[in-house]
């Protein structure tokens, strides 16, 4: 089981000035609704900026069984 | 994992359009896969589909053959595009027909 704000924290601490939104969709702890917002996604293809989330929540993966995920820049 | 890893690239280079998937097109055994498969069948091109259940050794493979987590994986002209949020949001923006097209016609 992981927390949402695990999942929050790590994101914001590998995307700095990162905008979060973190739902646990079934309230199980393991199946999360993900929405990121950053200027550091600006001219990355969506297969990137997927990558930058995955990453910054690897070592949580394994954990997670679902994980929807919505990246733009702001 | 070697001879998977090479099954893996010799399949994404002979298929313009491959999805690897929990089940198949007809049976898929997980929403997320469910959903990617019909977006290509809503684009109406012949796609390769893999079934990672049925062929368990790639279940693994294929996450390290594109250092990406999650399953289903879509590739599109041999080039890994993403899962089922990017292939979801590519085609609602009208960005995936064309590529799986053009990546047809380059057959």
């Amino acid at each position: 089981m992981v927390d949402m704000s695990e999942v929050r924290a790590r994101i914001e601490a590998a995307i700095p000035g990162a905008a979060v939104r973190v739902t646990d969709s079934t309230g199980g702890g393991d199946h999360f609704d993900v929405e990121v917002i950053a200027e550091a996604f600006a001219g990355k293809a969506l297969v990137d900026q997927h990558r930058m989330v995955y990453t910054a929540l690897a070592d949580l993966m394994p954990r997670i069984h679902a994980l929807a995920l919505r990246t733009r820049t702001p | 994992m070697g001879d998977v890893m090479q099954e893996i690239a010799r399949e994404v280079a002979e298929h313009p359009v491959v999805i690897y998937m929990k089940g198949t097109p007809r049976f898929p055994m997980c929403g997320f896969s469910a959903a990617t498969v019909e977006v290509l069948q809503e684009i109406g091109v012949p796609f390769k589909a893999v079934d990672v259940l049925a062929e368990a050794e790639k279940r693994e493979a294929i996450k390290a053959f594109t250092h990406w987590p999650t399953i289903p994986q879509v590739f599109v002209g041999g080039k890994f595009i993403g899962g089922c949020d990017i292939v979801r949001e590519m085609h609602a923006r009208g960005e995936l027909a064309p590529l799986v097209h053009a990546a047809v016609a380059a057959r």
